[in-house]
């Protein structure tokens, strides 16, 4: 803008000034021809007057003079009688020069002519005398030109310093024009006073700034609404683009990818993954198919699924949602070894019964052998119900129990009472029980704790070697301040042992550590499962030792009262 | 023009890291062929070393592409030659690997692979690999630096499998074609090992301009 309105000051003042010298010149020249044919008629007249004194003698006189203007006497006929610059007899007739012609007809004549020849102008007057002969006065300049190339000059030179000064007049003006508009606060367009032409524009500007600024508060409303979203979901999500760059990415993705980055954006999805499954599952939602794939990232395992994004027919992107199904499937599995087990446990008792007692009702048996399949039958039963018994005290403890009144016990007189308890079978395995123990009071179920207890000593001698021991004690750990802050039971055995890698599982559902030995060991399997539940509806802890060869502590810790 | 430059720098890189995710894949896969014994892990660290041999192909001939039609300088230039060094390293891991299957499989049955340490030797190295390919995929210079450290690891771990061999064959003669077998698979690994620490220089290399051993060169080098 200050380029143009400068370039146009320019172009104004040079126009102005060329215009300018040009009429000054043509006025300068027609001043100069008036005032140069006055002069030649004073001049004329002057002469005039001294031949009509003096006659042709007066011409003869002056001709020696150098500069003089050139005078002719022509006479009537047209020839010249007298020239005071030329030779008088070598001259033409000149009674066909418009000034004499004129001189001959109205007393007067005038006339400008220029000789190229000798590139000069030359005015002529003629008078016509009283004896009718005519005077011809000339005066040659060097042309009515001759003054100007000096004016020229001194017009170029004021033309010069003129343009210069408009120059720096212009660039000053256009900067003291432009500099307003410069400094205009475009952020608040209506509170600029400066150029009333400007109004219209800058009302208009509030108006769109203000409709931008609404959508930008919409624009960043949603982002916080969105990310918040996808920040606070436990799935990892990622959206792509079409080159597999990450153009947005949530908390939670990167941590069950395990990427340590940063800010992913802007990087190929396969930098936060490389493996196959993720890789295809995305190449796949990019062509266009929904796929699902599992990974396992580190000790996780990862449900992976690709969703294209499409913008009419063209697949612009892919959204990836990302699942940490580690726990749901290890669930999915336990429920699928319960029900299996379940069934099996339950099945395996009842196909017995109804054996024996299919050959009892079709007479087979022998007399002597009835009561001993009527002791199995009871055997079985028996079996049946202790394993109904405990999916039932388990079905309780999953249900919580909660509501099961809670009272103070004394584990030291529940540990005596179910080592009294399965004392008989340990007789019976020739295990040695001792015990060495404290008072130590809880808060808990008298009869869940008792049930936990009583199942921890009974596993113990269960799943002992013939002639092994087993050794309780039972522990109260005081705090800093010398109060009981812990009950610890301690049942540790000498039996088969528990692998390391076994060590958590023994508390699942019908988990047996050698199932060689299910039928050798009666048992329902759901022992540990049950003391687990009552430790944990106890705040307690259960922790479980074993080398996997000889002997295993199984210890319980309780908050003490 | 620059524009699908750009572009080809980010596929060389992307194409860099599905070969060194399929190295890692292609090197689990023969240790799982090698200590769980499935014949369908074996097979498939085989098949993976012709596919990281086209892969080698394919980023050898992007990067000469690139070389000749681009010109890069700095940072570019070294992005683009350590690319074409890795694949190297990293093409050889696919052979160990396939070597590692193909000797697991006349090991089949044989006991003398769970008294030695071979299965440690293992992890370490995939760890390694894993390791490699992170610095390169996220430009870290510090794992980059880890990896090349943590090539003593395995090393120890070569000579403490070496002893372990030797005392076994000393031990139980009628053994001695398992654990040379067992040897061998042992120096893949090692040398696995060896290119991971190659690639963490070219990482090292490419984010630095440094390369190990080249310090007493003068400037510019």
């Amino acid at each position: 803008m200050r380029r143009r309105i400068l370039v146009f000051t320019c172009l104004l003042s040079a126009a102005a000034i060329v215009l300018t010298a040009v009429l000054i010149h043509m006025a300068v020249y027609r001043g100069f021809s008036e005032r140069m044919s006055r002069e030649m008629e004073t001049e004329c007249d002057l002469i005039v007057s001294a031949v009509n004194l003096s006659g042709i003698e007066y011409l003869r006189s002056i001709q020696k003079l150098g500069s003089a203007p050139r005078i002719t006497l022509i006479d009537r006929d047209g020839s010249v009688l007298f020239d005071n610059g030329w030779d008088a007899s070598s001259m033409e007739n000149h009674m066909d020069r418009p000034e004499v012609r004129m001189a001959v007809e109205q007393g007067v004549g005038e006339d400008a002519r220029f000789s190229a020849t000798i590139s000069k102008r030359t005015f002529y007057r003629a008078t016509k005398l009283g004896d009718g002969k005519v005077l011809r006065v000339a005066m040659t300049t060097d042309s009515v030109f001759a003054p100007i190339p000096r004016l020229t000059l001194i017009t170029l030179a004021i033309a010069a310093a003129v343009f210069a000064a408009a120059v720096v007049i212009g660039t000053r003006v256009t900067r003291r024009i432009v500099e307003p508009i410069n400094m205009l606060d475009l952020d608040r367009p209506e509170e600029n006073t400066v150029y009333g032409e400007l109004a219209p524009l800058l009302s208009r500007m509030k108006r769109q700034n203000d409709i931008i600024a609404k959508q930008m508060d919409e624009i960043r409303q949603r982002q916080i609404e969105f990310s918040t979203m996808t920040d606070n979901m436990r799935e990892g999500m990622l959206l792509l683009d079409c080159e597999a760059r990450v153009l947005s990415c949530n908390r939670s993705a990167l941590e069950l990818l395990r990427a340590n980055y940063a800010s992913p954006v802007g990087h190929a999805a396969l930098t936060l993954n490389r493996s196959e499954p993720f890789y295809s599952a995305v190449e796949r939602a990019l062509a266009g198919i929904p796929s699902e794939e599992k990974l396992s990232a580190s000790e996780k395992r990862l449900q992976v699924m690709a969703n294209p994004v499409r913008d009419g027919d063209v697949i612009c992107g892919a959204v990836v949602l990302l699942l940490d199904v580690t726990e749901r499937e290890d669930r999915e599995r336990l429920r699928r070894e319960f029900t299996a087990n379940v069934s099996h446990e339950l099945r395996t008792p009842l196909t017995v019964i109804s054996g024996y007692a299919e050959i009892i009702a079709n007479g087979v048996a022998n007399g002597e052998d009835i009561p001993r399949f009527a002791g199995n039958i009871y055997d079985e039963t028996q079996r049946l119900i202790a394993m109904v018994g405990d999916i039932m005290t388990l079905s309780r403890l999953d249900e919580g129990a909660g509501s099961s009144p809670r009272e103070r016990t004394d584990l030291d007189e529940l540990v005596r009472a179910s080592i009294q308890r399965t004392s008989e079978m340990a007789g019976g395995m020739s295990v040695k029980v001792s015990y060495e123990g404290e008072t130590v009071e809880i808060i808990g179920v008298r009869q869940i704790l008792d049930e936990a207890i009583i199942n921890v000593i009974d596993n113990a001698i269960k799943y002992n070697v013939e002639g092994g021991s087993v050794s309780v004690t039972l522990k109260k750990l005081t705090n800093d301040a010398g109060k009981p802050a812990e009950a610890v039971l301690c049942v540790a055995d000498t039996g088969i042992g528990i692998p390391p890698d076994e060590q958590e599982r023994v508390f699942e559902r019908f988990y047996r550590v050698d199932r060689s030995r299910r039928g050798a060991v009666q048992g329902t399997g759901l022992g540990l499962s049950i003391v687990k539940h009552a430790v944990k509806l106890h705040d307690g802890k259960i922790e479980v030792k074993s080398d996997g060869k000889h002997g295993s502590s199984v210890i319980l810790r309780f908050p003490a009262a | 023009m620059r524009d699908g430059y750009r572009k080809r720098l980010e596929t060389l890189h992307t194409e860099l890291i599905r070969m060194g995710a399929l190295c890692e894949e292609a090197i689990a896969s023969a240790a799982r062929g090698l200590l769980d014994e499935l014949p369908e892990y074996r097979e498939k660290a085989i098949k993976l070393e012709s596919e990281i041999d086209a892969y080698e192909r394919e980023i050898e001939a992007l990067c000469v592409k690139l070389l000749f039609r681009e010109q890069p300088v700095a940072g570019d230039l070294r992005q683009i030659t350590s690319a074409h060094k890795i694949i190297t390293d990293m093409e050889r891991i696919g052979d160990q690997a396939a070597d590692i299957a193909e000797i697991s499989a006349f090991m089949i049955g044989s006991s003398v692979k769970s008294d030695i340490h071979i299965a440690d030797m293992a992890k370490a190295t995939i760890n390694m690999l894993s390791d490699s390919v992170d610095s390169f995929v996220a430009g870290d210079l510090e794992k980059a630096r880890g990896v090349i450290e943590s090539d003593d690891i395995v090393d120890g771990l070569f000579s403490k499998v070496k002893g372990e061999l030797i005392n076994s064959i000393a031990s139980n003669p009628q053994l001695g074609e398992d654990c040379l077998d067992l040897l061998m698979i042992a120096k893949y690994l090692e040398r696995i090992g060896d290119h991971a620490v190659n690639i963490a220089e070219w990482v090292v290399y490419s984010i630095t301009g440094e390369r190990k051993g080249a310090y007493d060169l003068p400037s510019g080098g």
